[in-house]
């Protein structure tokens, strides 16, 4: 299987270190110390959110410098329309949530790169048909894109254990994504140190994850529940039949032809001649064969 | 301006080349007409002119193909977007952005081209196809014939040499097909571009050609002049069939040349019989392909109208309402068994609505429906379609398993009946459809087959169709038309919702016209059509005065003279 | 002048606005903000369907004072000498870590968590204001060059999600033509698979269209280009990760905190530039700059300036009211009057047109 969307060692490392400033800009509030020059004002946040949108712009500029083949693009845009077609139908019923196994199924199938573009794209979509744009979109941005990013990595396990560890791997990817979205919006919400459930500035990471899981137990606990669920549910039971649905597209859609042709045109030496050459007689041929589909 | 270079094209999966050592050349300001049936090789032939055959699609190209002096080989479809505007069948499918005006820009950004040439560029195309009042709508919200004119617009603004449309109309109304193919038209005339389209109504296009290529599938295909090729082909509109039987010479492609050679054969043939006894005993056509065998007219056939049999099918008042739109304003219907009756009208004037009414799955606001004396809409789905079944427009939604042996096996579980009913009704209708076949991977004759074994598995008496033509070429209509009347001589009665006049000047007993979701007219197939020259077929406007429908017809009364 | 306003500016003026409503607690200010994002946000906005966002928004508002509020009742927080009335008392285990259920609920505490809600909720309503006003597809067309791809897929996304629903909805129709009216999680199964083989096919169907349009001439970049705009992408970045961490960690040398955020946001954004070079492709009526968006954005600039610098004279005493002991609050003076210039927008009517 071709991934649509390589990731280049320049990429790789811009994920790398984009994942580093996430993991600042999500759980800043337990890593803040005492002393430090946001301890005490209300910027944290503001910073945050400003630089969120900038990391991700340039994260994803890196993954497509190389240009992402049509089918790539079209591929992405299908997917994430289907994520926020789908999307409403969870909204408003009490944790019903429908994105998530899209997007683990999507990253899964198409591979991380893939994955990390689609969790952009679909969350990015969603709140534009929506007009839910606002400072928590670049979190819920790059917390889909992980949860994508996550399924593309899993091990290349096929049959009926693939199923099972999708779930497995949904069921926490869904609980470690509500549990961020609530560290990003925590702060927002309560306001450092007016409540018991407020995080104190500068104060023992314990006691600060101690409140955090108190202020999820209160108040979003039960939609997480019901992500976590619906989502393991909805990929034990669609999971093979959608799996074979996006391989055969895959399949089909034979991504990234340019390589393809090359694997041919070597692979075939003997009846076909380069189609860079454009000098050769016109009894040539151009051979472009999607190398998925020359695999038994 | 097009060469094609003895072109093969074959793909890895496929049993033998798709398409086998073509020599083609297409001068410029030619309108050349690609023709062949179903699976001959048309899409591919058109998609080698951009390089998307191979360089998008995978496979083998041997030979080579050249467009404005570039070779495909070293150029692929992004290179030649400025040569060659390629527009899609479904243009919805093909659009980019939503809105018309963006639509028309896109080719234009992504050639790079200065922002005066592009507003420049926009207006020019907006006017030259009609579009300025729209430039500012979504794209959603056109009809098929603007939403088409659009596409062919967005391919026009790169200012392309060459234009390749591939089956440009066979969605669309025969008014709005008509606008798009006067704007075609106008390019060739106007402009010199080299145009090349690929379709199966023959009837609409044939007349604007220049030069046919046709396909046979397995042998060199045939270049040359219109009418010639076409006489040839299995497949030809009914103006040629005429001129072939009448022996014209030169064979006839338009409606006009037929009539200047037609005075003989209207005197010969005088009017036909009130009663049309020889409408429905075929005899072989001209071309020599495989049609009915003699069957002689059931009684219902000359019983039409609503007074007349035993009603099967009985509708009152029928409203259809969506929001503040009123698609169907109070219809009174009655069909009787036998009866095959067609509606017709624009699109949008209620035909689908109406049909899914009837069926009772549809949203009904007003009025009443009776099949057999009870109403659809008060049983359960699986009671209902054993009363009254419905071919949806996209015969592909009713399927959803992976090979046709499933579908089959789960029509006859869903329908209660014994193991191999839907796969017996499938083998009346179209035999050899491999039972391990992905039902996407079907011709759309094949798949319309397989939708309707469905339907039919439950034994139902009343059988609605929503455009079941749409994609089928003429042998595989002709085969539609004999299951219909095969299905309607055993006492069903068929209801079916289309655009094709031909095809229902073939099947159809009776004609209901549908304007603005009323009945503008509604009486026996000949009348009705003849009355009006937007739904007449070709044979009614070579022989008018005289209210000849079909060639077979003409053929029949010529033999027993 | 019919064109409609650069989303762009909007959001800005909603930032501006933002930053009036985080400087504040008094609930005089925090009213006034709502009520200017409101005003501009109907008279402005455009026949999109975004446009009733403001509403929404503002509901949502509602709900979160209501949240604050409860919190504030059942877990206490701020306390003061004026007991309303005491929630019995839940005791808590050990590891709880101070957390408090139940217990006295004070007046001061009461209206401190009150001002707390107002303000987020006043930072909603700038929000659904920018959501209300800017047109979101435009937005879209001013993304950087470099993001093109990734902007082609919402954009396709945005046309074929309305298409998948419709065609779902068919979909749905033919299966209770076949005898079943699916329901439940059987229904996802049954309805996904062709929905979404035909949202397969339309997707290829639309890559050939792309590809036939020229979609990915994309110019090659020279290899010192390409070097430079990795080197910037790059350095970008480690100094943006170096600069959050800089700003969270106390002991951090000062380098490490704002001026190497800084140093990261400019590499970044030359590296942006740099890498947008590689689509060669121009925009058709690219919105641009004028004098209406600066006015719009300049209004807002005054109004969040007007907050952070008035002087304590002038009304910067009295953007925090006190809580403890209770006091009413005071119109800040000079703030108030700055906000009012963000009602310039409404100045600038906009013909409707989409």
């Amino acid at each position: 299987m071709t991934a649509p969307v390589r990731l280049r060692p320049r990429a790789t490392a811009a994920l790398v270190i984009s994942g580093a400033i996430g993991i600042a800009a999500f759980g800043w509030p337990l890593l803040l110390t005492p002393d430090a020059g946001l301890a005490h004002g209300t910027d944290a946040p503001w910073i945050f959110a400003l630089l969120l949108p900038l990391v991700l712009a340039v994260v994803l500029a890196e993954i497509s410098e190389g240009g992402m083949d049509s089918k790539a693009v079209a591929m992405l845009g299908v997917l994430s329309a289907l994520g926020a077609a789908i999307r409403p139908l969870g909204a408003g019923t009490a944790g019903i949530e429908t994105v998530f196994f899209v997007l683990v199924l999507g990253g899964r199938v198409f591979g991380p790169g893939f994955g990390f573009v689609l969790g952009n794209t679909m969350l990015f979509t969603s709140a534009l048909l929506t007009g839910g744009i606002g400072p928590w979109l670049p979190y819920q941005m790059l917390g889909a894109a992980w949860v994508a990013l996550g399924a593309g990595l899993l091990p290349p396990l096929r049959g009926r254990a693939e199923p099972v560890l999708l779930a497995a791997y949904s069921a926490a990817a869904s609980l470690v994504y509500g549990l961020l979205l609530n560290l990003s919006f925590w702060p927002f919400a309560l306001g450092a140190g007016s409540t018991g459930l407020s995080f104190q500035p500068g104060g023992p990471v314990v006691d600060n994850l101690v409140r955090l899981l108190a202020f999820s137990l209160a108040t979003s606990l039960g939609w997480d529940i019901g992500r976590a669920v619906t989502t393991t549910v909805l990929v034990l039971i669609t999971g093979p039949v959608l799996l074979r649905t996006l391989r055969r597209a895959a399949r089909k859609a034979a991504f990234d032809y340019d390589r393809g042709r090359r694997a041919a045109t070597s692979a075939n030496a003997s009846n076909t001649s380069a189609p860079t050459t454009p000098d050769t007689d016109s009894a040539s041929a151009i051979v472009i064969v999607d190398p998925s589909r020359s695999e038994p | 301006m097009i060469r094609f270079e003895n072109v093969s094209v074959s793909y890895p999966d496929a049993p033998g080349p798709t398409l086998s050592e073509v020599d083609l050349h297409v001068p410029e300001g030619e309108l050349c007409l690609v023709v062949g049936r179903t699976g001959s090789g048309k899409s591919t032939l058109l998609r080698a002119v951009n390089g998307l055959v191979p360089h998008f699609t995978g496979g083998t190209l041997t030979g080579r193909v050249l467009v404005d002096g570039r070779d495909t080989r070293t150029h692929p479809p992004r290179e030649l977007a400025d040569v060659v505007g390629l527009v899609a069948q479904d243009p919805q499918a093909g659009f980019v952005t939503d809105s018309v005006e963006d639509e028309l820009a896109y080719s234009m950004e992504s050639l790079g081209l200065p922002n005066p040439v592009m507003r420049k560029r926009v207006e020019e195309t907006l006017d030259l196809l009609g579009l300025a009042d729209l430039r500012h709508r979504p794209l959603a919200t056109l009809s098929g014939g603007q939403q088409q004119r659009v596409a062919v617009g967005a391919a026009l603004t790169a200012h392309p040499r060459v234009l390749v449309l591939d089956e440009p109309t066979s969605a669309l109304d025969p008014g709005a097909a008509e606008d798009v193919l006067a704007a075609l038209h106008r390019l060739v005339h106007d402009l010199a571009m080299t145009v090349l389209i690929a379709e199966h109504r023959l009837e609409r296009v044939a007349q604007y050609a220049d030069r046919v290529v046709w396909l046979p599938g397995d042998a060199k295909p045939v270049a040359g002049d219109p009418g010639e090729v076409l006489a040839g082909a299995p497949v030809a509109p009914p103006v040629v069939r005429l001129g072939q039987l009448a022996g014209w010479r030169p064979i006839p492609v338009s409606i006009r040349d037929a009539r200047r050679l037609a005075g003989p054969l209207r005197e010969q043939l005088g009017p036909p019989p009130t009663d049309h006894p020889a409408r429905h005993t075929a005899t072989p056509s001209p071309a020599g392909h495989r049609t009915r065998n003699g069957r002689t007219a059931p009684p219902a056939d000359t019983h039409t109208g609503p007074d007349n049999g035993t009603p099967l099918l009985r509708a009152e008042d029928l409203k259809v309402r969506y929001g503040t739109v009123e698609a169907v304003r109070g219809i009174d219907l009655s069909v009787g068994e036998g009866e095959r009756v067609a509606v017709m009208g624009r699109n949008g004037s209620g035909k689908s609505s109406l049909l899914w009414a009837l069926q009772g799955t549809g949203k009904r606001s007003a009025g009443t429906v009776s099949v057999n004396g009870t109403d659809p809409a008060d049983l359960k789905p699986g009671p209902r379609r054993r009363r009254i079944g419905l071919v949806p427009q996209q015969p592909a939604d009713l399927l959803y398993l992976h090979t046709v042996a499933a579908e089959c096996a789960q029509a006859d579980r869903e329908s209660d009946q014994p193991r191999g009913t839907c796969r017996a009704a499938l083998d009346r209708l179209t035999p050899d459809i491999p039972d391990r076949q992905h039902p996407r991977d079907l011709s759309e004759g094949q798949r319309l087959a397989l939708a309707l074994a469905v339907a039919l598995t439950p034994r139902p008496r009343v059988i609605l169709l929503d455009e079941p033509t749409r994609g089928l070429d003429y042998p595989a209509k002709t085969r539609l038309a004999e299951a219909l009347h095969t299905l309607a001589d055993e006492g069903h009665a068929i209801i079916l919702a289309t655009h094709d006049v031909e095809f229902v000047a073939e099947y159809a007993t009776r004609v209901i016209v549908l304007a603005e979701g009323e009945t503008v007219a509604d009486g026996p197939t000949g009348e009705v059509v003849t009355a009006s020259p937007t739904f007449s077929p070709q044979t009614a406007k070579v022989l008018a005065p005289l209210p000849w429908l079909t060639v077979t017809d003409v053929a029949t009364a010529l033999a027993t003279r | 002048m019919n064109r409609a306003l650069h989303p762009g500016a909007w959001w800005l003026w909603a930032l501006g606005l933002a930053a009036v409503g985080s400087r504040t607690t008094n609930p005089l200010m925090l009213g006034l903000v709502i009520a200017i994002a409101g005003f501009v946000a109907v008279t402005c906005r455009q026949d999109t369907p975004w446009a009733s966002s403001y509403g929404v928004f503002l509901k949502f508002g509602l709900v979160v004072i209501g949240i604050r509020v409860a919190f504030h009742v059942l877990l206490g927080g701020i306390g003061g000498p004026t007991v309303l009335f005491a929630l019995p008392e839940v005791p808590l285990p050990d590891w709880a870590r101070g957390i408090r259920l139940g217990g006295p609920v004070t007046a001061e505490g009461l209206v401190f968590a009150l001002y707390q809600g107002l303000q987020l909720a006043t930072l909603l309503c700038c929000v659904g204001a920018a959501n209300a006003l800017a047109n979101a597809k435009r937005l879209l067309r001013s993304l950087p060059a470099a993001l093109y791809e990734v902007s082609v897929a919402v954009v396709v996304a945005m046309t074929v999600a309305p298409q998948l629903v419709a065609g779902a909805r068919s979909v749905r129709r033919a299966r209770a033509l076949r005898g079943e009216a699916v329901r439940g999680i059987r229904a996802v199964k049954v309805l996904m698979v062709p929905v979404l083989e035909d949202a397969f096919e339309r997707s290829l169907v639309l890559a050939a269209a792309m590809d036939s349009r020229g979609y990915g001439r994309n110019a090659g970049l020279p290899t010192s280009t390409r070097l430079l705009t990795g080197a910037l992408v790059l350095g970008g970045l480690i100094g943006l990760c170096v600069g959050a961490y800089g700003l969270l960690d106390g002991s951090a040398p000062t380098v490490a905190g704002v001026p190497m955020l800084a140093l990261g946001t400019v590499l970044a954004v030359a590296g942006l530039r740099t890498g947008s070079r590689r689509v060669r492709r121009s925009r058709y009526r690219p919105d641009t700059w004028g004098a209406r968006e600066a006015l719009v954005v300049g209004s807002a600039l005054v109004a969040a300036l007007a907050t952070v610098f008035s002087p304590a004279g002038l009304g910067g005493s009295a953007l925090s009211p006190a809580t403890v002991p209770l006091e009413p609050p005071q119109l800040p003076l000079l703030p108030a009057l700055g906000l009012l210039c963000a009602l310039a927008p409404v100045l600038t009517p906009e013909r409707k047109t989409p």
